[in-house]
């Protein structure tokens, strides 16, 4: 027998379909495993999350909350990833946003209305964002270092720079000495649904987002450039492609959108500025297993950011009704994007097993 | 197709079952128990605050039959509205402890959601009809481990690995100051921030980076025995470096470097407050506000709950003498021990932060012969005192 791996020359919509199912029931296959070796049963506890995410009100109240900012980090990751730029900076990108709108909303909030400052806070983290997501992009284009590298060192430098504001000059004089800084102020505060943490206006902002995002991808010129660059840089060089102009918006769009989030964290969750995990609890790295899954079409994401959503808030209740420690939950990401990004090899490439002697002996 | 169909339904099923055979037993709970939900900040593994709590929580397990306990650990500041939540809505829990100063906003907002339900916030300052506070603080045993560093330290210099510039870590360093300058007027302190509590690969660069300045005790406060393995491993090298136990008995790490450190066991006031609960002392919370120090019992010198000072190093320390203003002629052990049964007796028989007291720029923070009140202590103190090498971070 003998296994012969060729490239697929076109995939349907369907063979991605069963693809992406199978490798998101592999993953939760693999994951069964890692449980079952814990001594849990892998069936109710991968039950226990999605009761935990989906079955309840409660629950699916909590799961939005988080789905947001993985489908505002997510759409612009996507779009970016189509182009085959690997923005793995998207974490600090957001703590930037989040920065750029402290600054905007201790400054200036107090001073305006609400439908002024809050336009003026998303504009300014969007700013922020696209700032340093430029950074890199400008790097690799103008020198080629690769963007893995700069976008991931990055996320140090912004995390550490927050860290210095709260800590420093922008202490709080309201917070007791410790690293907060102030309230911002009430007109810059997003309300929620009630008993919720649902922001209406993050929540229209992340749906418009994410499907305009994907029109951009599939039916625009700048999407049709993005789109050859993914598949071949040297082919959209040669059709007249500006590739420098391109890949620093591409950029512009993706930091833009993780500072964006940040802002919107920052009005209706925080209220304040205060250290770098506080403020974004790793959306985002989460928002890079959400575009994937979402098959980098931004507007997919509005379903992975859900479903990654409902896994985070479900991870609580398998640490709480069964005792499972936190980690469980990074485990269980990390094994989906595995067996994600196994699935796509296969949408490329397809198997050939043959029997018998092989031909050419 | 098919059969993948019926795996999956048949998957489904199996799970449904699970699901209502687990759900059965967290509700067939008797009404005599209370259920008690904690929200940690840390892993519950970290050997530093977390643990130290969770060391509580399984104390209280212990003492009280009736009690049943639900864990989350590793809640980010900005999330714990979300356990809260959980904990009561399907956990159903009485009680609410929330372990760490971040909480404080979510806890008092949620706990407004919830009146049936009663909540205590650690180390906050915030309180409502149905939130309380509770705080074990070891500034008092800080300045016990001042007075042994400084006996100590030949070169005359002390490290500190610090995490945050707040004031609980400044009243820490600052007692440790006091009891430095009691004994050894000459030695000074160098500190370096690390701006994290759980960060051992930089604290072991820091302690690394204060033994290269040439500190030989060095103090911490950072969640795991990183300095501690730092020290004992000059210590097999032959070099006179020791380091002191914080939170959490650590003597295990550092056989010859570690003669006593700091311990807070947070089972006591657990107790205390379930046993409030039990007996229905809680209908109005506002004033509810526990701060226990030495002579409540919820902290102690040592390194290990057996020993003030590791028996290896008594001796020592009873050889080295200081002459001190209360006592004459006196040995360091005997100071400790003298000061420590003071400090028991309550802060107006004895505390270290009696004035006069000088920050670094040499301005008076408490005039001569007054007592720094807990509200300076707790919320002002953001300065070091007059003995401290290193400036102010930026």
């Amino acid at each position: 027998m003998q296994i012969d791996l060729l490239p697929r020359e076109r995939s349907t919509g369907l063979q991605n379909l069963t693809i992406l199912i199978g490798s998101l029931l592999a993953g939760l296959l693999a994951v069964s495993v890692v449980f079952a070796l814990n001594g849990v049963n892998p069936a109710l506890a991968i039950f226990s999350i999605f009761r935990g995410s989906f079955g309840s009100w409660y629950g699916i109240k909590e799961t939005i909350t988080k789905a947001i900012p993985l489908i505002l980090i997510g759409s612009g990751l996507a779009l970016a990833y189509k182009a085959k730029f690997w923005n793995i900076g998207a974490e600090s990108q957001l703590l930037v946003g989040a920065i750029f709108a402290t600054w905007v909303g201790l400054h200036w909030g107090p001073h305006l209305p609400a439908p002024v400052i809050v336009p003026l806070m998303f504009l300014a983290a969007f700013l922020g964002g696209a700032l340093w997501g430029v950074i890199p992009a400008y790097l690799k284009v103008r020198f080629g270092i690769n963007e893995i590298i700069s976008t991931l060192m990055l996320n140090y430098i912004a995390a550490e720079f927050v860290k210095f504001l709260v800590v420093g000059p922008w202490k709080g004089a309201s917070k007791g000495g410790y690293p907060y800084t102030d309230d911002l102020p009430a007109q810059a505060i997003l309300s929620h649904f009630s008993y919720s943490r649902i922001s209406p206006v993050l929540l229209v902002l992340a749906i418009i987002a994410a499907l305009v995002l994907g029109w951009i991808v599939y039916r625009s010129r700048f999407g049709y450039e993005i789109r050859v660059i993914g598949e071949n840089t040297h082919a959209a060089r040669y059709s007249g492609i500006n590739f420098f102009r391109t890949s620093l918006l591409i950029m512009v769009v993706s930091g833009g959108m993780a500072g964006l989030t940040g802002a919107g964290e920052l009005m209706s969750i925080h209220h304040y500025l205060s250290y770098p995990e506080t403020i974004s609890a790793g959306y985002g790295f989460t928002a890079i297993i959400v575009a994937w899954l979402a098959r980098l079409n931004p507007a997919f994401t509005i379903v992975s950011g859900l479903f990654f959503a409902g896994i985070i808030v479900g991870g609580d209740a398998i640490q709480i009704s069964m005792g499972m420690p936190a980690a469980t939950v990074s485990v269980f990401n990390g094994m989906i994007l595995v067996f994600l990004i196994m699935g796509d090899f296969f949408i490329s490439h397809k198997l050939r097993i043959r029997t018998g002697r092989a031909s050419h002996a | 197709m098919k059969k993948l169909l019926a795996l999956i339904l048949a998957l489904c099923l199996a799970t449904t079952l699970f699901a209502n055979g687990g759900a059965e037993t967290s509700t067939t709970a008797g009404k005599e128990t209370i259920k008690a939900g904690f929200i940690f900040i840390g892993p519950a593994g970290d050997f530093g605050w977390t643990y130290a709590h969770d060391q509580g929580r399984l104390y209280a397990m212990e003492q009280l039959p009736w009690l049943e306990t639900v864990v989350v650990e590793s809640v980010p500041e900005g999330d714990a509205v979300r356990f809260i939540d959980r904990l009561v809505q399907e956990q159903k829990v009485d009680v609410v402890f929330t372990t760490s100063f971040g909480y404080m906003d979510d806890t008092i907002n949620t706990a407004a959601k919830y009146p049936n339900v009663k909540f205590f916030h650690c180390s906050g300052f915030k309180r409502s009809t149905n939130v309380g506070t509770y705080m074990a603080d070891m500034y008092q045993v800080y300045y016990l481990n001042g007075l042994m560093a400084g006996a100590k330290t030949q070169t005359n210099k002390i490290g500190y690995v610090a995490a945050f510039p707040i004031p609980e870590l400044y009243r820490h360093m600052n007692a440790f100051a006091r009891g430095v300058a009691e004994v050894n007027p000459e030695a000074t302190i160098n500190v370096k921030w690390i701006y994290a509590w759980y960060g051992p690969d930089m604290a072991r660069e820091a302690a690394e980076a204060l033994v290269a300045e040439g500190c030989d005790v060095l103090g911490f406060t950072e969640d795991t025995p990183t300095v501690i393995e730092v020290a004992q491993d000059y210590q097999d090298k032959g070099r006179d470096i020791w380091a002191l136990s914080h939170y959490s008995p650590m003597q295990a790490y550092g056989k010859e470097a570690v003669f006593t450190g700091q311990l807070t066991d947070w089972g006591v006031l657990y107790v205390k407050m379930l046993q409030d609960y039990k007996a229905g002392k809680l209908d109005d919370m506002t004033n509810y506000d526990l701060l226990w120090l030495l002579e409540d019992d919820a902290v102690e010198l040592g390194a290990d709950w057996d020993n003030l000072i590791s028996p290896d190093y008594v001796d020592d320390f009873k050889a080295i003498t200081v002459d001190s203003e209360d006592f004459g002629t006196i040995s360091i052990y005997d100071l400790v021990m003298k000061r420590r049964e003071q400090m028991i007796q309550g802060r107006e028989i004895f505390d270290p932060f009696m004035g006069p007291i000088y920050d670094q720029s040499g301005t008076m923070t408490v005039a001569d012969g007054e007592l720094a009140s807990i509200g300076h202590l707790f919320a002002e103190m953001n300065y070091q005192l007059e003995n401290f090498a290193t400036p102010l971070p930026q």
